[in-house]
């Protein structure tokens, strides 16, 4: 039993305290929000380094013994998740001075961008059902208050959609929680687990799978389930969309596969297969979506919706190659996301507008955004030796494995078009002539962050040999629930 | 060997440090050194005694990626092909492109493009093999629109891009199929072992994978019609990539796996008959075209057609033809670029039209596109190389006849006669283009600039690449035994020698020769009067019409798809998102036979609760039939109130004080917000709008109230509170149960709870805030 | 009892629903209240109704109802309560900008 699974989700909380009441100094703030940022990203280092060292860590907090209390279970993929998240919330933090506005940075920023990363490490971190609902609260209340900061009037428009919606399926979330309460009598997670086990998910239980299915689908971003994401995400400042990109959506596919690896394994023709579909057509649907608009910021929006797809797709497959497969592209789309969030921030504003079709020769101005946007677009469309190339790959092989081959055609499109989507911005944006302007804006501080998530991608790809043993184990973990269940109850 | 492959790679990282340390010079010189120099390092290789040479570097060893790189005969040959063309290239651009034009930035894309390209013929592993293939891509596209500031350009590469986009990659899932049949990455392994492949029902799938993305790089009908727009390219780069290198990259990758498709009927007559329908085509496009490299464009689809026939066929000798054109038209196209780019240079323009007679002013190139387009017409003569590969070419057209299936039959006894149709027009572009250019009649006034002989620097790569054709066309026992044989025997897996010949007597090969340059005479001198013809021929069936409206309707098409369901109103959210969970929930709950309903075990009904209960739904459904501000507030109060009454009545005294409070509260802030608001209006629903909402409303609650009754009746499980109530005072210290509960056992969900609060006062205390600034502002 | 407590839950999310899908915001936020009355109550179901005494411990006294469900249920109303308000805000401020209180005017043009 180690305290150091409580310490990332205790360490934005507090940091979260400290600068709400620093809030009027802001260069007081933002530094003390890097430096907890940091500390942080050190500490999720660590937790990965003891998990990998000295295998899961179980917290039972107040000492109350698992299955009655709340644990805490850093696992591999837990762990993993968090420091991809510390990642992103650095490189966040270091653009967020740049891109916002003093006045949003008075009102709080830091201190719902903390809140927002406790409740995103809670929900990593949680092995109670209960409390991954709490926890859902603590970041989509944290993602209402990011959201409208600012109060533009489009903003608050699509902001009341997306909280409405959120409340929706928050209420959904609440509600079946007590369902499978109300069957097994446990809202551990591997109790439930072990339970479902024994009676073979029968009767109700697996229509209880799909509605909670759903709960997770509609954080997730999944078809059909996704029209509140696109516009939400483009209304508020870029650091928030790709905050939110990143890990909002993602908590959502995570939960489903925690939830359908470790607990609803037992009708898997039936339910997996359902997800396959769900896959197929969230790409198809998103990317066509990300064809339809000139809105740079829209467009990466929409890419959204595909990658869920990928990864859901291998979710589905439930072999070691697909699991693998998803957890590797789960981990590379939340970097990559973060970095074309942050980067079409950075070209809108030096643009001075998101419409594509008011942009031009952008590349004789602005050359290192133009290469990094280009650079970008191989590595979201999985060109080797990035690092989407090496989760597709997995993927496919586990498509293959399961003779799913619709599906791998569905997906070998649409990460072309995916390609072809972002080098519409190419193209259009940063080729052409050269347009003088009346100032040229300065990309100073846009840059650094990118360029820092860039290199994980990299890293990732060509680096494939240092991660795919870790990824490899954790497919075999999810492959193999009692691992976590005795790992969790140690009977 | 690794070395020589990632050198241009390395020297574009250095390239704009040296060009800024000596920034006088050309940048060229310096390039220049890198493709000589790789290009003498493998001539060591030439030779009768060469055997294959494989070096291995781990990159990715647990998914089985590494770095192997594998030389033997076919990839030599290409190498020596990408070194040998891209020194000249390089030379020829140093006085082609001006100091001014970004000279580093062409330099680095070449350079990469070279490293890619040398990658993709020497790579092994067939994930590398992919990673330099799409290195190609990328940076030919760059190269490609390395004039990007020109408008029509910036259109035709998004064209390109498309094209790219869509089809360049599709192969590499059949690689992934391969890896997974085979068990190995290494295709030199396939080759040895195909049984899994040539068994597997997937084996139609897997070929058309690999053949589309072999088309679509080596410009085959029907996905030629990038190539002509990549014309916009410099034409060091036309020349380079567009006829030497990279368009053979498809013929590379037919080549290297037909060894594991070799018995597959189907392989030989997809690539037969698509080689040989491009062939005719590309050659009767070709005569058509104004734009003097639009017709080498088009030519080089026709050549490229033509290997790709043989690579068909599949037989000892039209492979080796197959190889032996592949280094015949490299160095006769090679040339026609670089004079093509000359004369553009030279009079300013390119189009056909307007030239003329320019043989008095350019004797040098003239004599060159002499040597060249004869070559390529395959006129027999004896010192031009073009001749043999094209008289080999109709050797094994004639001698195709041993097929079993119908179909294939038919298109063995075709194929001869394709052959010849498509050589005619392929003389009778070649003459179009020399004539057109360099004889006939003067057309000075038509000509943006007065017209003069290049300098002798850029005369020097065509000289070179001509001096070829002639050095091959004299000697070809020169190449035959040293690099010919090597590259055709990997091919064909067996000892493939020939005889390379002027003179076979007058038999069936050297008839097809003569009756093509017969009728190529008549129909060049003739031309006028076909004129109509060409022009009525594909018309408005072009595909690059078709294409063209592919790519704008995308746009339309996905915005319509797209704005049919995203049109931002929230009720057309909701219904799908909640209509979606019925129906799909409702269908699995029946599918998994979930419904499960007990009597038994249930608590009593009192008159108290029923009256609530009834109490409760008349209030909630008031809520829906108010139309007063007030009044629907008050009503959702009494639910509340009602609730709070049921806890009660259930022994849950917290809640109920907790919800007593809440709802006060709740009502007090509606109250106060709604107070600002516009009155309720009348709901002036549409009845069918009506109806819709009413069903989507009322099957969620069906559905949560017969999952609910299914839930609490499937109770198979003992409770965890047991343990609660059993240890809330011993272990927790306390009598009332839920209070331990919640700040002991669960104290991270209330410790989470009031963070919730927390921020939800804060983001309150923003919003107001902020806005109060905005105004005092 | 249950049984009847599950149907009146059903109703209850209904009417939420059927509130949620109209045009003006008042009822939209109506609807959300609604609905968190109508899980609370499935909540407290399923934890068994009226089984033995208030989950407060007294010496004797053996048999209580399931204190879980309520400890639950305690949680979630804290939390619906924080994003009601939050949500009243909003509403209100977004009314005043848009100067509507009408969802359906509220949709903005299509992908800008």
């Amino acid at each position: 039993m180690s305290n150091l699974a409580v310490l990332p989700i205790i360490i934005p909380l507090f940091a979260g305290i400290i600068v709400t009441f620093v809030n009027k100094r802001v260069s007081l703030s933002r530094n003390l929000a890097k430096l907890f940022t940091i500390l942080n990203l050190g500490v999720a280092v660590y937790v990965m380094y003891h998990v990998i060292q000295h295998g899961t860590i179980v917290l039972e907090t107040g000492e109350w013994v698992a299955p009655y209390g709340i644990v805490l279970v850093a696992d591999l993929l837990s762990a993993l998740l968090i420091l991809t998240t510390n990642i992103i919330a650095t490189a966040c933090v270091f653009y967020a001075p740049r891109s916002l506005p003093e006045s949003k940075e008075k009102h709080y920023f830091y201190t719902f961008y903390f809140f927002l990363l406790t409740g995103v490490s809670g929900a990593f971190l949680t092995g109670d059902l209960f409390n991954l609902f709490v926890f859902f609260e603590v970041l989509l209340i944290a993602s209402y208050a990011l959201i409208v900061l600012g109060g533009d009037r489009v903003q608050l428009r699509e902001s009341l959609k997306y909280v409405l919606i959120n409340v929706f399926s928050s209420v959904l979330f609440v509600t079946v929680v007590a369902f499978l309460y109300g069957v097994v009598g446990t809202v551990n997670m591997a109790q439930i687990a072990e339970r479902v086990q024994e009676v073979d998910q029968k009767g109700v239980l697996t229509t209880i799978a799909i509605l909670l299915f759903f709960v997770f689908g509609t954080k997730a971003a999944l078809f059909p389930l996704y029209y509140w994401m696109p516009k939400s995400y483009v209304v508020p400042n870029p650091v928030v969309s790709a905050l939110f990109g990143a890990l909002l959506t993602k908590v959502g596919v995570y939960s489903i596969l925690r939830v359908f690896s470790l607990i609803f394994v037992h009708n898997i023709s039936l339910t997996h297969e359902m997800f396959i579909w769900f896959a197929g057509l969230s790409m198809i649907f998103g990317v066509i979506g990300a064809l339809s608009t000139s809105n740079i910021k829209l467009i990466i929006a929409y890419n959204i919706i595909p990658a869920i797809g990928f990864i859901m797709m291998g979710i589905g497959f439930h072999n070691a190659d697909g699991l693998s497969g998803s957890v590797y592209y789960l981990m590379h789309d939340m970097i990559i996301k973060t970095a074309l969030f942050l980067l079409v921030g950075a070209i809108a504003y030096v643009a001075g507008t998101s419409d594509l079709r008011k942009m031009n020769g952008l590349i004789h101005h602005y050359p290192v955004l133009g290469w990094l946007l280009f650079i970008s677009a191989f590595v979201l469309a999985g060109i080797p030796p990035f690092s989407g190339f090496i989760g597709k790959v997995l993927l496919l092989r586990g498509a293959f494995t399961n003779e799913e081959i619709i599906i791998a055609i569905i997906a070998l499109g649409t990460s072309l078009l995916i390609l072809y989507s972002i080098m519409k911005i190419f193209i259009h944006g940063f080729w052409g002539e050269k347009v003088e302007l009346r100032e040229k804006k300065s990309t100073k501080g846009f840059i650094g962050p990118i360029i820092f998530l860039l290199l994980f991608s990299i890293v990732l790809g060509v680096g494939a040999e240092f991660i795919y043993p870790t990824i490899d184990s954790i497919s075999t973990d999810l492959l193999e629930p009692e691992h976590y269940i005795n790992s969790v109850l140690k009977e | 060997m690794i070395f020589t492959i990632f050198i241009p790679l390395l020297f574009a990282l250095i390239l704009p440090l040296i060009s800024r340390c000596i920034p006088k010079v050309h940048p060229g010189y310096f390039v220049l050194f890198v493709p000589l120099g790789i290009f003498i390092y493998y001539i060591q290789y030439i030779g009768s005694k060469f055997t294959a040479i494989t070096e291995t570097y781990k990159w990715i060893p647990s998914l089985h990626i590494n770095l192997t790189f594998h030389l033997d005969g076919l990839s030599l040959l290409f190498v020596l092909l990408i070194s040998g063309i891209g020194s000249l290239v390089v030379l020829y651009s140093i006085f082609y492109l001006h100091t001014y034009e970004r000279l580093n930035h062409f330099y680095i894309y070449l350079l990469i493009f070279m490293t890619a390209m040398l990658g993709v013929v020497t790579s092994d592993n067939v994930f590398v093999l992919y990673t330099f293939w799409e290195l190609t891509s990328i940076s030919s596209f760059l190269l490609i629109g390395y004039w990007h500031f020109k408008e029509t350009l910036q259109i035709r590469c998004f064209k390109i891009n498309a094209y790219y986009c869509i089809w360049w990659i599709k192969y590499v899932w059949g690689l992934i199929f391969l890896t997974i049949l085979t068990g190995t990455t290494s295709i030199r392994e396939m080759i040895a072992n195909p049984e899994p492949i040539l068994n597997s029902q997937f084996l139609p799938l897997i070929l058309a994978f690999i053949l589309l993305g072999a088309f679509t790089k080596s410009a085959q009908f029907p996905f030629h019609i990038w190539l002509p727009d990549a014309m916009e390219a410099p034409t060091p780069v036309s020349a380079y990539l567009h006829s030497a290198t990279m368009v053979k990259a498809g013929l590379y990758l037919i080549a290297r796996f037909s060894p594991i498709f070799a018995t597959y009927e189907w392989f030989f007559i997809v690539v037969s008959l698509v080689g040989i329908i491009t062939l005719c085509w590309g050659s009767y496009m070709a005569v058509r075209q104004t734009d003097l490299k639009a017709i080498l464009a088009y030519s080089t689809i026709s050549q490229l057609g033509m290997i790709m026939a043989m690579l068909g066929f599949g037989t000892e000798v039209a492979i080796f033809a197959a190889v032996f054109h592949i280094l015949n038209h490299a160095t006769f196209k090679g040339g026609l670029f670089m004079i093509a780019g000359i004369v553009d240079h030279e009079t300013g323009t390119r189009d056909i039209r307007k030239l003329g007679g320019l043989l008095t002013f350019m004797p040098i190139s003239a004599t060159l596109a002499l040597f060249g387009t004869f070559s390529m017409a395959g006129i027999p003569l004896p010192f031009l190389n073009g001749f043999y590969s094209k008289e080999m070419f109709f050797e094994s057209a004639v001698l195709l006849s041993n097929e079993t299936n119908s179909f294939a039959a038919f298109l063995s006894n075709a194929v001869p006669y394709l052959a010849i149709l498509g050589s005619v027009f392929t003389f009778v572009y070649s003459m179009y283009f020399l004539f057109g250019v360099f004889g006939g009649q003067k057309k000075l006034d038509q000509l943006p600039k007065k017209p003069h002989e290049a300098p002798i620097g850029m005369l020097l790569s065509p000289f070179i690449l001509v001096s070829g054709v002639i050095l091959i066309g004299l000697f070809p026992s020169l190449f035959n035994q040293s690099l010919l044989t090597h590259a055709a025997s990997s091919i064909s897996q067996t000892v493939n020698t020939m005889d390379i010949k002027f003179w076979h007597g007058l038999n069936v090969p050297f008839i097809m020769s003569l009756i093509v340059v017969g009728i190529g005479i008549i129909l060049t001198i003739t031309r006028k009067t076909w004129q109509p013809i060409y022009r009525l021929l594909p018309g408005k069936f072009s595909l690059n019409k078709v294409y063209d409206s592919i790519i704008k309707n995308v746009d339309v098409f996905s915005k319509r798809i797209t704005n049919f369901y995203m049109t931002g109103s929230l009720r057309t959210y909701m219904l799908i998102i909640i209509g979606t969970i019925v129906a799909v929930t409702t269908f699995i709950m029946i599918n998994t036979d979930g419904f499960n309903i007990k009597y038994d075990n249930l608590a009593s009904i009192s008159v108290l609760e029923i009256t609530v209960v009834i109490a409760i739904i008349i209030a909630a459904l008031a809520t829906i039939f108010t139309n007063h501000k007030l009044a629907v507030i008050l009503v959702t109060g009494i639910v509340g109130y009602g609730v709070a009454i049921l806890f009660v009545i259930y022994r849950a005294p917290d809640l109920a004080l907790t919800q007593l409070v809440i709802e006060t509260v709740s009502v007090v802030l509606f109250l106060l917000c709604f107070y600002h608001l516009p009155k309720m209006q009348k709901r002036d629903e549409k009845p069918k709008t009506k109806l819709v909402n009413a069903i989507i409303a009322i099957s969620f609650g069906t559905l949560m109230t017969i999952v609910g009754i299914s839930a609490h009746s499937s109770n198979w499980f003992k409770s965890i509170s047991d343990y609660f109530i059993e240890t809330a005072d011993t272990i927790g210290g306390g009598t009332n149960i839920v209070n331990v509960i919640l700040v002991d056992m669960r104290g991270l969900d209330t410790l989470f709870e009031i963070t919730v609060l927390g921020i939800a006062a804060l983001a309150i205390y923003s919003l107001i805030k902020l806005r109060k600034d905005k105004e005092a502002k | 009892m249950e049984i009847i407590i599950s149907i009146l839950a059903g109703i209850l999310f209904a009417t939420a629903v059927y509130n949620l899908l109209q045009k003006q915001l008042l009822r939209i936020i109506i609807g959300t209240v609604l609905i968190s009355h109508a899980a609370h109550l499935l909540i407290l179901t399923m934890g068994k109704l009226k089984r033995g005494q208030p989950p407060i411990l007294i010496e004797g006294i053996t048999q209580y109802t399931d204190p879980l469900p309520q400890a639950l249920i305690l949680t979630s109303i804290v939390i619906s309560f924080g994003i009601t308000s939050l949500l009243l805000v909003l509403a209100y401020r977004t009314t005043k900008e848009n100067k509507t209180d009408n969802m359906e005017q509220l949709r903005g043009s299509s992908n800008e």
